[in-house]
């Protein structure tokens, strides 16, 4: 190991993590509400000089460069009929190459097809510049160097080759992709790469919409008690029906914010930032949010979701429940990639607009406006965290309005996208939800899920 | 011979002795799923109400629609070294799915046509435009039969869309619609049950190879995000078929689509179940709203989902605006199309917790029963 720097992005993030918003708030229940800094822990390991560690309040910790941009990967993706991405252990498929015809991987339209960008279009590696290696540079830990197809070398960490994005802006940005699951039908999406978080072995993480969610080993929830003192459990007798403590091991050993409590001789019992962890008898399927429904119990989350603008509200809709704008109207969040190989974004004010303002208005912008106006941000509207954001755009072309620009609509952005709402909806309604090719997974839109009891929606 | 006889006669008084509270089996079972007379039935399956002969003629006289998704887009751009654009070509198709225009539809569309269908007598009366079902009841008012009936998408068994359908409401939970008879006197005949529709949350109990579902499961009603499925209807039983009054509106839990929750949204909608004691089966009817159902379609399968089937969602959005037949807007345009969606349950027992045991839907004790005989 040479120079290892670690930041944690108090500021923003410290602010979020302390005041998760109501409409969070309600839906985590986040009685596991933190007291102090809630942030990830990671477990540090071996790194090439001039990189660091940041701790982004959605993606938790992420490695970034000496400049404090995010490190990202694009792992192969099979879409309907080809693959998208790089392969692991090979050269980089993120070229100089400037597509301007789509490549026909989504069934059923044909490949060959003019990409509405095309005469200004930028080549995959100008929107995701490699992440270069010097001449003197050598392979750490999984930290390895592949030679690009024009002879430059370029970082990879675990076989895959890394990249930044030009969206984001500021250190800690992570706009340009995420490790939210994304549907089959979605677009190739690249991942911020990150170090293993400080947990141990019989659990994992998972990335739901409420925030980095505790998991077990299987994937099934584990849940915090309020009836719990500090590192002792009061869950006896009845509550052990309902309730399973998650055990340890007899060789496991305390880590980081994690502990262990002997509930008798030889039975131990794991404790997570001093709260007895337990699964839920009742729990049929994975990262489940239903024995939160129990007076007292929680989810429990390495951190939680960012704050969300003080005036949105929670909806319960017959699925689950949705983020939704002070009227109670539900929101919407735009996903796009176009068809080209390197599956290029579609859905933030920087890139193409026809793709949406097609099947939200058939062609038709001012339609599309008033079928799915953005969500309004008020004058002078304080982002609350770094995830959500205010933003101006064009009316009509759905793009960055110019400084001053008359008509402009301030509106609030969820990591750096407008969200929308569906005019004809009244609150709990999700009439929008999948609207759009492939379910909204592709080119439309999805309900901005906080719980769905049924599907995957939440993550 | 004998022993035979005293056999039957042994199952005989065992099946009276079941049949506590009244209830008698509507088959020739022993079992008695009646209990404190009350019968509960799970989804298990479903499909639309689509009448198909062997060779489809009767019903679809000008054949089986096989212009679809890819089919328009060949017709529309034919392959002539034109250079064209994504927008001009893929997206406009995707626009015409999100935006479709009211107006002559351009491609070929067959309708279903003759006498037969399937399905319910809505509004009492037998008009041109109505059914006759298969064993001869007239007056089945089912348009939207008549607009996608020739779509094979549909067609059992080997439909895409009929196979989907059918295998969602076995596999997900968010379809699992249970339908809750109380005040049963008997599944033969009663003249006046209450049923209530939830939603349950539980997977259903298969036999030892998954395929078949099997009688006997147990249910939890969703009493959380299940509120908008919870309706009530008077009903009665006639000969082992349940007929229920129609109620205004109701919601189906209704998922096209793994991960698209949605819900049917049935206008003046009734039921017709035929019942045993292990299952269910029949007819829910009513209108739906032109826009609502349309786009439901759309939202709950892809392009490319319909193009397996040669669906065109432009044409069937036209399509069942010219069949449309009920709830006339201020200029007497229909918005609704009459419609029958047919159900396949099975028998469950709803496992109520606790606080859910106040606010169910008691049965009132049996006329034949002396007082606190319920147990």
């Amino acid at each position: 190991m040479r120079v290892k720097s670690v930041l944690i992005l108090t500021g923003l993030f410290l602010a979020a993590g302390l005041s998760a918003s109501p409409a969070h708030a309600q839906y985590a229940k986040a009685g596991a509400k933190p007291a102090a800094v809630e942030r990830e822990d990671f477990l540090p390991e071996p790194m090439p000089s001039g990189f660091q560690v940041i701790v982004n309040e959605v993606e938790g910790a992420v490695f970034a460069d000496a400049a404090g941009r995010t490190l990202y990967k694009w792992p192969l993706k099979g879409l309907r009929n080809g693959d998208v991405g790089d392969r692991k252990n090979a050269p980089s498929n993120c070229n100089n190459e400037v597509y301007t015809e789509n490549s026909g991987l989504q069934s059923p339209w044909p490949a060959g097809l003019k990409l509405p960008d095309a005469a200004v279009r930028k080549s995959c590696q100008e929107l995701w510049p490699a992440v270069l290696a010097g001449g003197d540079a050598a392979p750490v830990g999984k930290w390895a160097i592949i030679a690009r197809r024009d002879g430059t070398k370029q970082w990879a960490y675990d076989g895959y080759p890394l990249y930044i994005s030009v969206l984001d802006k500021q250190p800690g940005d992570v706009i340009g992709g995420s490790n939210r699951r994304s549907r089959g039908d979605s677009p190739g999406v690249r991942e911020p790469v990150g170090p293993n978080p400080n947990i141990p072995p019989a659990f994992a993480i998972s990335q739901v919409a409420s925030g980095r969610m505790l998991v077990n080993y299987a994937g099934y929830s584990v849940y915090a008690w309020d009836g719990d003192g500090p590192e002792k459990s009061n869950c006896t007798a009845d509550c052990l029906v309902t309730w399973s403590p998650v055990l340890a091991a007899e060789t496991s050993q305390p880590q980081g914010d994690w502990s262990i409590i002997q509930r008798s001789p030889g039975i131990r019992q794991w404790v997570f930032r001093k709260k007895p962890l337990y699964t839920y008898i009742a729990d049929t399927r994975p990262r489940s949010l239903t024995g939160s429904d129990e007076p007292g119990w929680h989810n429990v989350y390495t951190q939680h979701a960012p704050a969300v603008p003080a005036e949105f509200t929670q909806q319960e809709t017959h699925a689950g429940v949705v983020l939704a704008d002070a009227r109670g109207k539900t929101i919407y969040v735009y996903t796009c990639g176009d068809d080209a190989l390197d599956q290029q974004a579609c859905d933030h004010p920087a890139s193409p607009q026809e793709y949406r303002i097609l099947v939200c208005g058939g062609n038709d912008a001012a339609r599309c406006l008033k079928t799915w106006p953005p969500v309004a941000a008020a004058k002078g509207a304080k982002a609350p965290s770094r995830a959500w954001t205010a933003i101006d755009i064009d009316p009509l072309t759905g793009r960055y309005a110019a400084a001053g620009q008359p008509g402009a609509l301030h509106v609030w952005a969820y990591r750096g996208r407008p969200v929308y709402t569906f005019s004809s909806e009244n609150p709990g309604d999700v009439d929008g939800d999948a609207w759009g090719e492939f379910y909204g997974a592709r080119n439309g839109f999805k309900a901005f899920w906080l719980r769905d009891d049924f599907y995957t929606n939440a993550g | 011979m004998k022993q035979n006889l005293a056999r039957a006669f042994s199952v005989c008084a065992l099946g009276a002795t079941l049949a506590v509270g009244g209830a008698a089996s509507a088959d020739d079972t022993i079992v008695n799923n009646v209990r404190d007379r009350s019968i509960a039935y799970a989804v298990s399956g479903g499909h639309w109400g689509i009448y198909q002969t062997g060779d489809g003629k009767a019903e679809c006289p000008d054949g089986l629609n096989d212009v679809g998704p890819r089919e328009t887009f060949k017709m529309l751009f034919p392959d002539d070294g034109t250079k064209r654009s994504v927008v001009d070509t893929q997206l406009a198709r995707e626009a015409a799915i999100w935006a479709p225009e009211d107006k002559e539809y351009k491609f070929p569309y067959h309708l279903a046509g003759g006498k037969v269908g399937l399905g319910l007598n809505l509004d009492g009366k037998v008009g041109p435009n109505d059914f006759t079902t298969p064993d001869g009841e007239k007056g089945i008012d089912n348009q939207l039969f008549r607009a996608m009936g020739c779509l094979r998408w549909l067609r059992g068994p080997d439909g895409i869309g009929y196979h989907f359908s059918d295998l969602y409401m076995k596999q997900f939970n968010y379809n699992r619609a249970l339908i809750e008879l109380t005040n049963v006197d008997s599944l033969a005949d009663d003249p006046d049950v209450d049923v209530t529709i939830y939603r349950g949350l539980d997977s259903l109990m298969a036999d030892a190879t998954g395929a078949k579902t099997m009688p006997g499961g147990t249910q939890r009603i969703d009493a959380k995000f299940g509120q908008k499925f919870i309706t009530h209807l008077k009903g009665k039983i006639v000969a082992g078929v349940l007929t229920t009054e129609p109620v205004k509106e109701m919601y189906w839990p209704f998922a096209w689509f793994g991960g698209n929750p949605g819900a049917q949204h049935i206008l003046d909608m009734r039921m017709k179940l035929k019942l045993t004691q292990e299952a269910a089966n029949g007819f829910i009817g009513g209108y739906e709203n032109l826009e609502e159902w349309y786009y439901g379609l759309a939202r709950g399968r892809s392009t490319h989902h319909l193009a397996y089937g040669s669906v065109s969602a432009p044409g069937v959005y036209q399509a069942i605006h010219k069949l449309a037949d009920a709830y006339p807007d201020a200029s007497g345009k229909n918005t609704a199309i009459s419609m029958a969606w047919g159900t396949d349950l099975t028998q469950v027992f709803i496992q109520r917790r606790p606080q859910e045991v106040a606010a169910a839907p008691a049965s009132a004790p049996s006329k034949s029963e002396p007082a606190g005989g319920r147990h």
